[in-house]
């Protein structure tokens, strides 16, 4: 044992000299969170919020963050005030019901359950409440008996990542792009096919270089190391520009092209990437394909107000804004104008965007 | 079956190098001659290539790390299900101590959080007497939720890089490069020569830009080996894996070595944590190692108990998971090395005369055969499961002989000598 104890000795002191030698993230200590708006419903005011969060919940820089923008929006320009309650991990429909029934106990007159996830419990909960209106993002009705009180928000990925597509081909100099997505399926596909169709529209020539993290499962959502590894093969394989449709996996693209060096480009999803990632990454942000949920609660919760609430299906396309690409850094300044042709042509229906990538060449 | 003495004496041929049986270096050497035969036949210069091993380096690593904890927690006699759980909380801690206090403090961090989690499970198992997979499966638990919780109370509020669930732009890792050797090599790996070619990309994933902690790796693996199977510190830490008893009654203190087993156990699947969120990439986010722990438990079972037939199992599982990722098309080519695997086994249960088992693995080694000829691709659907089947493929077929820790997963009672 005297032995081990001279080699723990060494190794802790090693370990304290380590200590001394780091680098620091300088001024980067917890300071300006911003301060929460979902504190409570207050009876006068004319919007009373209730939002059910999807699995990642709060902070997840994408999907979950966009909804809480939106509720406070809702909350500076509406004078609405709010609750919230989270997801956790692997919940069956009855958990979700239990937590749209307790929200809807205390009193909202809106609740916006945030993820398709929801549409089966919202489903049997929204017609005990008729009085409260429902709002399902990304969700459908699964049944034939229309819900009164109960609107889907219908996003269409599909168009603005026509216009990422567009933007890559025009910015691609080895005309070879990547797309990395996170499961293949109804909800990432529209991705890929109106990605491949905006590259293609604009020179059928260039490669698309399309791969998938995993077959099956939400892995592909939260494995920045493989995302890593797939964008590192595509940027070995000459791609200069990759798009990717899989959450907090794009981290590692990010990193990839980071990497790479200048002439690399990563495109980012949902919200406007350019603002998320660390700074010595932001020069590699081409843009990214907006998908506004904060747009559709904000809309949602002004409809309650005007009293005359949304119902059914609710498209979010080009048109009303609802999805859109970002032009932060001003990567995109010279081809601006042909990128809004497209989105002119989409708008006025010259252009249909397919949804599945299996139909597109 | 009819003739067991003469199959005991006929894998019994040879004496142990390293630990791994003739039978194992067969394998080894074999692999080695047909995976360039293969590259060949199928012109699929993927299945070589230098960037090939590089991504399986990095896929290798952390599943190695958590194998080489398991090895030596059940040397002592300690099942460890909650490798999990510790490299989660060496994702974190690696995380953490990076962000504040430098990279090298995070790997030490990383280190640390996972010990804690090994401590906790010894106290469990050790001093209380739990039962091993229960502790394990709940340290698991209490991880994943530690993990949520901590992030949530010290990332959130780092603004741009954190997130309640996510920490980007974390410190790199320093890498080594050997200037000349890696040119030279990849020259050579260009060649698409036979064999040449395809050493000299394996060699190359080793000195062209390669993390200092993957060498590191390989130094802990040496080490372990070595600690483990020549000193007198190794022999007693393995006495209390086999028979505690007469260990003790020996004078040999089978609590502390026990709690050295499961704390370095914890300490190692803290690294592979770190090396997950701080060396594969510098991102950390919840949930990052998505099964490694089990998978490096499994290796480690494949590996018997050993740390260099772990490291070779979870070569294995790395080098199909890059493979997978990287070149989805020259997965077909694994077809035919796997029929190619299993016609030789077949001669060697042939040999053997193990007729029953010589049909089954010639059926399948037909089967796939028959595959590899009659198609141009792997459906994408089986695309990510490459990994998984070809470890569980090769490694059933090589794993007969497997033997684990005599009282491995027994809880002891100080005293029980009599």
């Amino acid at each position: 044992m005297r032995r081990i104890s001279k080699v723990a000795a060494v190794g802790l002191i090693a370990a304290v000299a380590l200590t001394g030698c780091g680098e620091k993230h300088a001024g980067s200590s917890a300071s300006g969170a911003p301060s929460d708006v979902c504190t409570g419903l207050k009876p006068s005011s004319p919007v009373k919020l209730a939002i059910a969060f999807d699995v990642g919940g709060r902070g997840d820089h994408s999907f979950n963050d966009s909804a809480y923008a939106g509720a406070e929006n809702a909350v500076s320009k509406l004078g609405a005030s709010c609750i919230e309650a989270q997801a956790t991990q692997g919940e069956s429909d009855a958990q979700r019901e239990d937590r749209l029934k307790q929200l809807a106990e205390q009193g909202p007159n809106a609740i916006v359950g945030v993820g398709y996830l929801y549409s089966k419990a919202v489903n049997v909960v929204a017609p005990q409440y008729p009085k409260i209106n429902f709002l399902v993002v990304d969700g459908y009705d699964p049944d034939k008996t229309v819900n009164k009180n109960v609107a889907y928000d219908a996003f269409q990925p599909q168009e603005s990542s026509f216009l990422a597509g567009v933007a890559a081909a025009l910015t691609t100099k080895s005309k070879i792009v990547g797309f990395i997505g996170a499961v293949p399926g109804a909800t990432i596909g529209p991705f890929q096919a109106g990605y491949t169709a905006g590259v293609h529209a604009i020179a059928p020539s260039i490669k698309v270089e399309s791969q998938y993290i995993v077959p099956s499962g939400d892995k592909g959502y939260a494995d920045p190391a493989d995302a890593k590894t797939i964008a590192q093969k595509m940027l070995d394989d000459g791609a200069d520009v990759i798009f990717h449709a899989a959450g907090q996996s794009g981290a590692g693209l990010f990193e990839a092209v980071a990497a790479a060096g200048k002439g690399k480009w990563a495109i980012g999803v949902d919200s406007d990437q350019y603002t998320q990632v660390p700074a010595d990454q932001r020069s590699h942000i081409l843009t990214s394909a907006l998908k506004r949920v904060d747009t559709g609660v904000f809309d949602f919760a002004q409809s309650v107000k005007q009293g005359k609430p949304q119902t059914g299906y609710v498209a979010y396309d080009l048109k009303n804004s609802g999805v859109g690409l970002s032009y932060s850094g001003g990567f995109l300044d010279k081809d601006k104008s042909r990128i809004m042709q497209y989105q002119k042509k989409i708008e006025d229906g010259q252009i249909k965007v397919p949804t599945d990538p299996s139909k597109v060449k | 079956m009819s003739t067991p003495t003469l199959e005991r004496t006929r894998t019994a041929i040879g004496r142990r190098f390293l630990g791994l049986s003739p039978l194992t270096w067969v394998l080894i050497l074999g692999g080695l001659t047909v995976v360039p035969f293969v590259r060949l036949v199928t012109d699929s210069a993927p299945l070589t290539a230098t960037t090939t091993f590089t991504a399986a380096i990095l896929s290798t690593c952390p599943i190695a790390l958590a194998a080489l904890g398991g090895v030596w927690s059940e040397r002592a006699g300690v099942v460890n299900i909650g490798l999990e759980g510790q490299m989660l909380l060496g994702t974190w801690g690696a995380a953490y101590f990076n962000w504040y206090y430098g990279p090298w403090v995070g790997l030490a961090g990383g280190i640390a959080l996972g010990m804690v989690g090994g401590l906790l499970h010894a106290i469990a198992t050790i001093t209380f007497g739990v039962d091993q997979i229960v502790s394990g499966v709940a340290i698991n638990i209490i991880a994943s939720g530690a993990v949520e919780f901590l992030s949530r109370a010290f990332f959130s509020r780092i603004p741009t890089n954190g997130g309640p669930r996510n920490l980007t732009g974390l410190f790199t890792l320093p890498t080594v490069r050997i200037p000349g050797l890696d040119d030279a090599l990849s020259t050579l790996n260009g060649r698409h020569w036979f064999l040449v070619s395809d050493l000299a990309g394996f060699l190359e994933a080793f000195v062209a830009d390669i993390s200092v902690v993957s060498l590191l790796v390989i130094v802990l693996f040496v080490l372990s080996w070595w600690l483990l199977r020549r000193t007198t510190f190794g022999l007693r830490l393995r006495s209390c894996g086999e028979s505690p008893a007469a260990a003790e009654s020996l004078g040999v203190d089978v609590r502390r070595y026990k709690y050295v087993g499961v704390l370095v156990s914890g300490g190692l699947a803290g690294l592979g944590g770190a090396y997950l969120s701080t060396v594969a990439t510098s991102t950390f986010n919840v949930g990052q190692t998505n099964g490694d722990g089990y998978i490096g438990l499994a290796a480690m079972i494949f590996g018997n108990w050993n740390p260099f037939g772990a490291l070779g199992a979870s070569a294995l599982f790395g080098y199909a998971d890059s493979l997978q990722l990287r070149s989805p098309v020259s997965l077909h080519a694994l077809l035919l090395l796997l029929a190619i695997g299993l016609a030789a086994l077949t001669a060697w249960r042939l040999w053997q005369r193990r007729f029953r088992a010589a049909i089954t693995n010639g059926v399948i080694g037909v089967a796939f055969l028959l595959w590899f000829l009659f198609t141009n691709s792997i459906p994408s659907d089986l695309g990510g499961m490459t990994p998984y089947l070809v470890t569980l493929l090769v490694l059933s077929v090589a794993s007969q002989s497997l033997r684990m820790p005599a009282a491995d997963g027994q809880p002891y009672r100080k005293g029980s000598a009599g």
